[in-house]
């Protein structure tokens, strides 16, 4: 992911008050990810080109994400390389996959491990 | 020099940009377009099919609607990123989400960049404010997005590090005063003599030190416009 332009960003990251979307994170499943249960996910991938601003917006606009979780998330993508950004049956996967192409952000379906 | 996208107290997102900045951008959501269109076949019908549609068999003309309706598989190394495999592993799946996503896919993306196109060519060629509601301001995003994943994908970047060593390599080459064709050229880039022929680097025949200033403002204009929207 690309993080700065050689022009420097002013300002800084704003954390929104906004309330979630439909894939609704609470209590401790903000640290491990999406709680929506689905034999399916959704896994966003690294790539050289997206901005870490944009992903963040990318992922709070598709699955209204609260700021810190969209931007975990990014970071988790940017570190890790890969991250899985939302769950559910296999028509709702292929939709959020859709979705995330059309924004320019590399993603896959995958199905779910029974043991992870 | 273009100025940062601002929120205006309309709501309105505008920036302002020099005419040789709105040309380069209108002209890569061109070629954009083009790349996209040319390399999915889009637009263009094979004549077995066009003549089986116009056939009294229905089973030939359903035949022949199916053969419009199945998209093929990206060939250029950048549309296939614009267009990537849905599944790595499960070929069936994603030659099923191709099948079924592709169409809707590149009419969004052509339709992002035509709206690009569009707010600047409205603006004229003396105007320099290009003004966008949400709706476009979303499409400038995407649209933005798609061309500098082309022109990432010409600049061969493929990690994380790639733009930086192209900036170090490009900082060498300019403190000794050597232009970056050259120095491809040293690295048996292009074979001497070869460049009135244009080789087969395509868009990067434009030089990589332009390409590289194109990616750089485009990725600027991104970065300030995800600063006004997102909040």
């Amino acid at each position: 992911m690309q993080g700065f332009t050689q022009r420097p960003a002013r300002g800084g990251v704003r954390v929104s008050t906004t309330g979630e979307g439909r894939r609704l994170d609470t209590g401790t499943a903000l640290l491990e990810g999406p709680v929506q249960d689905g034999p399916w996910s959704a896994v966003v991938w690294n790539d050289p080109v997206n901005l870490m601003s944009y992903v963040v917006h990318v992922l709070r606009t598709l699955f209204g994400y609260s700021h810190p979780t969209a931007h975990r998330l990014m970071l988790q993508v940017h570190e890790e390389g890969r991250a899985t950004v939302s769950r559910g049956s296999r028509e709702e996967m292929e939709s959020d996959v859709q979705r995330l192409h059309a924004w320019g952000l590399r993603a896959t379906i995958e199905r779910i491990e029974e043991d992870s | 020099m273009a100025y940062e996208f601002v929120r205006r107290a309309d709501d309105m997102v505008m920036c302002r940009l020099d005419p040789q900045e709105k040309a380069i951008i209108a002209q890569v959501a061109q070629e954009v377009s083009d790349l996209i269109r040319a390399d999915l076949g889009m637009g263009e019908e094979p004549e077995a099919v066009r003549e089986a549609a116009g056939s009294d068999d229905p089973l030939a003309r359903l035949e022949a609607e199916f053969a419009v309706d199945s998209p093929r598989e990206p060939r250029d190394s950048a549309v296939r990123r614009l267009f990537p495999a849905a599944s790595e592993e499960d070929p069936a799946l994603a030659e099923e989400f191709r099948r079924l996503g592709q169409g809707d896919l590149a009419s969004g993306k052509l339709s992002a960049l035509g709206v690009v196109q569009r707010s600047i060519d409205r603006v004229g060629p003396t105007a320099a404010e290009i003004v966008l509601d949400e709706e476009a301001a979303t499409a400038w995003l995407t649209g933005l997005n798609d061309m500098r994943l082309v022109l990432a994908d010409r600049l061969s970047l493929r990690e994380d590090e790639d733009l930086d060593t192209l900036r170090m390599l490009q900082q060498i080459a300019e403190d000794a005063g050597i232009d970056g064709d050259d120095l491809e050229r040293a690295a048996g880039g292009t074979p001497e003599g070869a460049d009135a022929s244009g080789g087969d680097d395509g868009p990067t025949a434009a030089g990589p030190d332009l390409v590289l200033a194109v990616y750089d403002l485009l990725t600027w204009l991104q970065e300030s416009l995800v600063r006004v929207v997102a909040r």
